[in-house]
């Protein structure tokens, strides 16, 4: 299998106010997210980036999505450098976080015509995708509501399926089942299994082992902006649970919890 | 070209189909100063005001010059006795009455006599606190001036033959030439503060440019998009403000603005709304660029009112200098340029090479700042720093 995405020595660091170093407990003024994390990611599969809060997950997606930029190292999404083709990048993924939110004046239909344009759909191709993805995720009967009268489910859904309007090859998603009740988590799961028997090529950042190994096929394990481990779910886990490997890694890498 | 124009739709969209900002941007300004300036208008142009004296002594003289007896005069005399002072002195206190004049004896025959060793007094009982008896006292005194300058006399000035030569409406014209730079530019600042901070501090601080961001469409193509959509919705609400002035200007300050504005040539009104178009971009790149540095539409709105400040002061100078029109290096300021061509528009002294200097050095200044914008929608320290 071909390679989709691939890290490579990818380092970041963030400025910290005077504020974040007094909750930080530390004197330095930089805090190093990303200290030269590489993973790659193949065609077809799906890939969790697993790690505790603060590891850097969301900061390397992001990376990824090309909205933040790598202090140093270089990412590739389908063949394309995030750094040098940004634009490339942007229209070769689906990228999907809590922190993109939409305009809750707009309905439904509208930010899905909006952002189906912006990504170059012609009205028919975004028509045939509405009808697709909006009876899929049951979005058809408020089509028409303004997003700030929608629940926060029905929200999530219309976030998810904007963020894939464009039928990208590469799908990245943060904490996908985050702060979803177990019923939309259920068919945000499902939708990234289906995603994958289409050929698409998924990668998740998550902190729950559940998701992880229901869901993919490769793990890399993120432990202090490094990549601790990396590799099939087999691999990993060694014969033990997901959890029990995590820990043992945990303790060796950083010495205890 | 065609992700600008996607944007541009969406930032109609976002406009047109808000009833509360169509009619908070577009309905109030124009209707609000169509209000308070016809209000403001009717309390102070009551220009046919009278007023009643009562005069002790009365002078021939002085009836003659304050304008009395005619139907329309301002003022109305009514002779009174001595023993009747105190009495019309209770009535200026109560507000019945607005004067009381007492002259010496025999007044017309010492103006006649001309200057004596032991000047004669009149004495004038007003209320200052009552605007109507202190406007009378101010007509009175006005009167009884002239006369004393006639009584030692060497010449007199516009007295029977000379006078103002300017027909009332040149004298409104050129008030309006002063006046009308700084409202279109005050109008044209509002609008924009009206929309800009919301458009861009408003998607930063609701999360919403993120989302816009991860699309293929160039920070470029964005910025641009931003800019002219704004920069149309705040020329609608300039208009919107300045209907308002025009309907109501003329009952503020007489005379009619529809006759400075039917003055000027079409060329000239070309000359106007490229300067304005220019003017407007301006102002929406400046105020985008400090809505992009705010946290919050809050925050964004009090950066803005620094340069509101700046903006309106650029807008009087026309009140209080005009630069010469061979000086065309003053033409290179941006925003004074617009103030001073739109003054020479109006004043019927329009220069062309200062008109094309103003909007050619304006069109850098536009692509400097949208260039400056899109560095800044392209840096993650000003887009996510809140």
């Amino acid at each position: 299998m071909q390679d989709i995405i691939r890290a490579e020595n990818v380092r970041k660091t963030f400025n910290l106010s005077r504020k974040q170093q007094k909750i930080e407990k530390s004197p330095a003024n930089k805090k190093v997210a990303l200290d030269g994390l590489s993973f790659t990611a193949r065609e077809g599969e799906i890939y969790g980036l697993l790690g505790p809060n603060g590891a850097g997950k969301t900061t390397m997606l992001r990376i990824l999505a090309t909205l933040i930029k790598a202090d140093a190292g270089d990412a590739f999404v389908a063949g394309h450098s995030v750094s040098k083709e940004p634009d490339k990048v942007r229209a070769s993924i689906g990228f999907l976080t809590s922190e993109l939110k939409l305009e809750d004046f707009f309905t439904p239909a509208y930010l899905f015509g909006f952002f189906g344009r912006l990504h170059g759909l012609s009205d028919e191709a975004i028509r045939r995708r509405q009808d697709d993805l909006f009876g899929k995720f049951g979005i058809d009967r408020f089509a028409e509501v303004r997003v700030r009268d929608l629940s926060t489910g029905m929200k999530q859904k219309v976030s998810l399926v904007i963020s894939v309007v464009h039928d990208p090859a590469v799908i990245v998603f943060d904490e996908p089942t985050n702060g979803l009740d177990v019923l939309t988590a259920r068919v945000v799961t499902d939708f990234l299994a289906e995603l994958k028997s289409q050929g698409k090529s998924v990668v998740v950042s998550t902190h729950i082992f559940s998701l992880v190994e229901k869901l993919c096929d490769r793990v890399g394990i993120i432990i202090g902006g490094r990549m601790a481990a990396e590799g099939t779910l087999a691999e990993i886990s060694g014969g033990k649970s997901l959890e029990d490997a995590f820990f043992d890694l945990y303790e060796r890498t950083v010495g205890g919890l | 070209m065609k992700n600008i124009l996607t944007i541009m739709k969406k930032e109609f969209a976002r406009f047109f189909k808000d009833r509360r900002l169509v009619l908070g941007t577009l309905i109030l300004p124009g209707l609000l100063i169509f209000v308070l300036y016809t209000l403001i208008g009717t309390a102070f142009a009551d220009g046919n005001e009278r007023y009643t004296a009562k005069v002790i002594n009365p002078s021939q003289q002085f009836s003659v010059a304050v304008g009395a007896g005619g139907e329309d005069a301002a003022m109305t005399l009514v002779t009174a006795d001595v023993s009747e002072k105190e009495d019309a002195i209770g009535e200026i206190r109560e507000g019945s009455l607005d004067l009381l004049i007492v002259f010496p004896e025999n007044f017309d025959g010492l103006l006649a006599a001309g200057e004596t060793d032991a000047p004669p007094n009149v004495e004038i009982y007003y209320d200052s606190a009552s605007s109507s008896s202190l406007s009378a006292y101010g007509l009175a005194v006005s009167a009884l001036d002239l006369l004393e300058d006639m009584a030692s006399n060497l010449f007199n000035v516009n007295f029977g033959a000379g006078g103002d030569l300017s027909t009332a409406q040149e004298a409104a014209a050129s008030y309006y030439a002063m006046l009308l730079p700084f409202l279109i530019l005050t109008f044209l600042y509002s609008g924009c503060m009206g929309i800009a901070p919301e458009s861009i501090a408003g998607e930063k601080e609701r999360g919403t440019i993120a989302t816009l961001l991860v699309t293929p469409v160039r920070r470029g193509q964005l910025v641009i998009g931003k800019v002219i959509s704004l920069s149309v919705l705040a020329t609608l609400s300039a208009v919107s403000s300045f209907i308002g002035t025009f309907l109501s200007l003329p009952k503020l300050m007489g005379g009619s603005i529809a006759d400075t504005i039917g003055s000027y040539s079409v060329g000239q009104y070309f000359a106007l709304f490229a300067v304005m178009v220019t003017a407007v971009l301006l102002i929406v790149s400046l105020i985008s660029i400090i809505s992009s540095f705010a946290k919050s539409v809050k925050e964004a709105t009090s950066f803005s009112v620094p340069l509101m400040i700046v903006v309106m002061l650029v807008g009087l100078s026309t009140m209080l200098f005009t630069v010469g029109p061979s000086a065309h290096a003053a033409f290179l300021i941006p925003i004074f340029n617009c103030v001073q061509v739109m003054a020479e528009i109006f004043s019927s002294g329009f220069v062309f090479v200062n008109f094309l200097i103003t909007v050619l050095s304006n069109l850098v200044y536009i692509v400097l700042l949208v260039f400056l914008l899109t560095k800044m929608f392209n840096s993650e320290k000003v887009i996510f720093n809140n």
